[in-house]
């Protein structure tokens, strides 16, 4: 463990303590903003959603128009940013559509998982008994298939369709934040807060739903971030083996699998949707750890990274 | 920990159990049902019916499911509709190419990440610390694939040092070299994505040894670092990393599919890849069913090892750590 240091309040600070003391979420908004990799992260994924919401103002072509005069051309020639794939589509337009894809999948197999899992994992860590056996045993059962393995068989034996993909990949991604919910819950649920909600009379939803998930939210929340990051590699997987997004559609999946067909031609196909595929991810995850640094009550520090490391070494100078 | 074994190998038939279930269900859920798929297309209504019968697909569900797993028991994985071929005939050569593959990059990247994180645990945000942590952020953040694609295209192309795909030059099977020949580039790229996780966890786990009571006092006798270091704290530290490895003991067999489909390995994730999109569900069960043997063995031999590591863990007391 690192030291912590707590500092004292600033100015600004001060005069908040005296009215209200700063809420979890404030101080925790406060600590992220010190975090530069956060920030970059949260400015990238911005970008990208933006850029995902105004891709038909934006891309200059039809991303599945085929244009078999002009296959393979190099980037910036023709009027095309990027040049062209094998079948003379804009490989500039065909990146901005597939961003739309993959957040979509990104986000909506997170909040969906999230959901399933945190209801599951709420209800076997709150009831407990036959009903928490029940369900640990399902994510035993659902941890022992691997699950690009599932995926794959069901989008096999069901066909590749887009709502397919995203319901299979939030009914194999729940298990974590169930195990993790549940967790929180166990030792929750002890409380006293709880216990005394209980004497006056809250229902247990209402126990589990106003107090107790509130408490086990930052861990979630998490979960959620580096969930996204997981589904938008888990589709670009599965498009890539021909399981995911199909033909007219488009995805940075699909495009790898298209440009290692084409390697010999042009390398660089392949190098634009892996790319835009590690930067989002990249960013997705410099969040979700942001957050959990923010959340950690046990890291106090409000220094910034490069004043820690400033105190870390006088400290270390007057330790010898 | 007799009463232990006999509890958790009650649960792992169980898991399995359910397991088997689980996969039969799916194919009897798929549109059109199991008669559309075990059934060559194009017959005539009286024909199918009579290939229906002698599958046994006329029967009740329960019925069907109890011959398979009886089938199943009996070491008789099953046929493929094309051409009728026993189904381990085909699973079995590529769990061995599997193996090998996953071995190599999983031994290479534990003697390389170990070390490594315990390492930066003694000399944090160094620069071999923040080396290791940017890698293992793009080791998690990258899609394997395409990592593998650029390889292929910087080593195999480009400077054509290595060979592109697959596990032998034609004509050359069986010859180590070669082997080995092939097996840089995708050695590396499955490398990477261990080394992250697993050069991650060391470290956290040795800072949070090396944060505790005993080291301090240990340091404070006047020990020299290196045996603080080695026999205190390593010591503790290896507990929880033993149960990782543990832990992932089957992706020796399950964790390549898409790694395999770049480099045409031959290995089980890629037959997988192969007889999904052929639609041959009897492989795909076996499969299924193989990988989760592997699982459930693996965790075993993870909970048993973190018994026989760290002796405060007693297996025989319900709700311990190892349940």
């Amino acid at each position: 463990m690192s030291p912590t240091v707590s500092t004292a309040p600033s100015r600004g600070d001060r005069a908040n303590v005296v009215t209200r003391a700063p809420g979890a979420w404030r101080t925790g908004w406060k600590k992220f903003k010190r975090n530069r990799l956060a920030v970059t992260g949260l400015i990238v994924l911005g970008f990208f959603i933006l850029v995902a919401l105004f891709t038909p103002l934006i891309a200059p072509y039809d991303p599945a128009k085929i244009d078999m005069m002009f296959p393979n051309l190099p980037a910036g020639s023709g009027n095309h940013l990027l040049g062209t794939d094998d079948l003379g589509r804009d490989i500039f337009s065909r990146l901005l559509y597939s961003s739309r894809i993959s957040l979509l999948v990104g986000f909506s197999v997170a909040v969906a998982a999230v959901a399933i899992g945190t209801l599951i994992g709420a209800i076997s860590g709150y009831f407990g008994g036959w009903i928490d056996s029940f369900f640990m045993r399902l994510v035993d059962v659902m941890n022992s298939i691997p699950l690009l393995f599932l995926n794959i068989l069901v989008l096999a034996i069901f066909g590749s369709k887009f709502s397919y993909m995203i319901l299979i990949l939030s009914l194999t991604g729940w298990m974590s934040v169930a195990r993790l919910v549940r967790g929180t819950f166990l030792q929750l649920r002890e409380m006293q807060y709880v216990e005394a909600a209980r004497a006056i009379g809250v229902s247990d939803w209402g126990i589990i739903f106003r107090h107790l998930l509130r408490n086990a939210s930052a861990p979630i929340i998490v979960n959620a971030t580096l969930m996204v990051g997981n589904a938008i590699l888990s589709e670009s997987g599965l498009s890539y083996l021909g399981l995911g997004i199909q033909m007219p559609q488009t995805s940075w999946g699909l495009m790898l699998s298209n440009a290692q067909a084409y390697m010999l031609i042009d390398p660089m196909q392949a190098v634009y949707p892996g790319l835009c595929i590690l930067i989002v991810v990249l960013a997705v995850n410099f969040i979700g750890d942001g957050i959990r640094d923010a959340m950690d009550p046990r890291k106090k520090t409000l220094l910034t990274g490069r004043r820690f490391d400033r105190w870390r070494q006088s400290f270390l100078k007057s330790k010898t | 920990m007799t009463e232990y074994l006999i509890r958790r190998t009650l649960q792992s038939v169980l898991v399995l159990v359910l397991i088997s279930l689980f996969t039969f269900m799916l194919i009897h859920a798929a549109p059109g049902g199991p008669r559309q798929i075990f059934l060559s297309p194009g017959l005539s209504p009286e024909v199918a019916k009579i290939q229906a019968h002698n599958m046994g697909l006329d029967r009740p569900l329960p019925l069907q499911y109890l011959s398979w797993v009886g089938d199943l028991l009996r070491g008789d994985l099953g046929y493929t509709f094309k051409n009728n071929i026993p189904v381990g005939e085909i699973i079995w050569p590529t769990v061995k190419n599997t193996m090998v593959l996953m071995g190599a990059a999983w031994l290479l990247s534990l003697v390389i990440a170990i070390p490594w994180g315990i390492y930066n645990s003694t000399a944090e945000y160094g620069l071999s610390d923040h080396t290791a942590s940017f890698l293992s952020y793009i080791g998690f953040a990258m899609p394997t694939f395409w990592f593998g694609i650029i390889l292929q295209e910087i080593f195999a192309l480009k400077l054509d040092w290595l060979p592109l795909s697959d596990m032998y030059t034609i004509g050359k099977k069986g010859d180590i070299g070669n082997l080995i020949y092939h097996l840089v580039l995708p050695v590396t790229v499955l490398s990477l994505g261990f080394l992250a996780g697993y050069m991650k966890y060391a470290r956290a786990s040795m800072l949070e040894v090396l944060d505790q009571d005993y080291i301090r006092t240990a340091r404070a006798k006047g020990l020299k670092e290196r045996r603080v270091v080695f026999r205190h704290a390593l010591r503790n530290a290896l507990i929880p990393i033993i149960t990782v490895i543990g832990l992932d003991l089957p992706i020796l067999v399950s964790g390549a599919a898409l790694t395999e489909s770049v480099f045409n390995w031959p290995g089980m994730g890629r037959l997988f890849v192969q007889m999904a999109v052929a639609r041959e569900y009897s492989v795909l069960m076996a499969i299924a069913l193989i990988t989760a043997v592997f699982v459930i063995v693996g965790n075993f031999v993870a909970d048993i090892m973190y018994a026989i590591v760290d002796p405060r863990v007693k297996l025989s007391r319900r709700g311990g750590a190892a349940a």
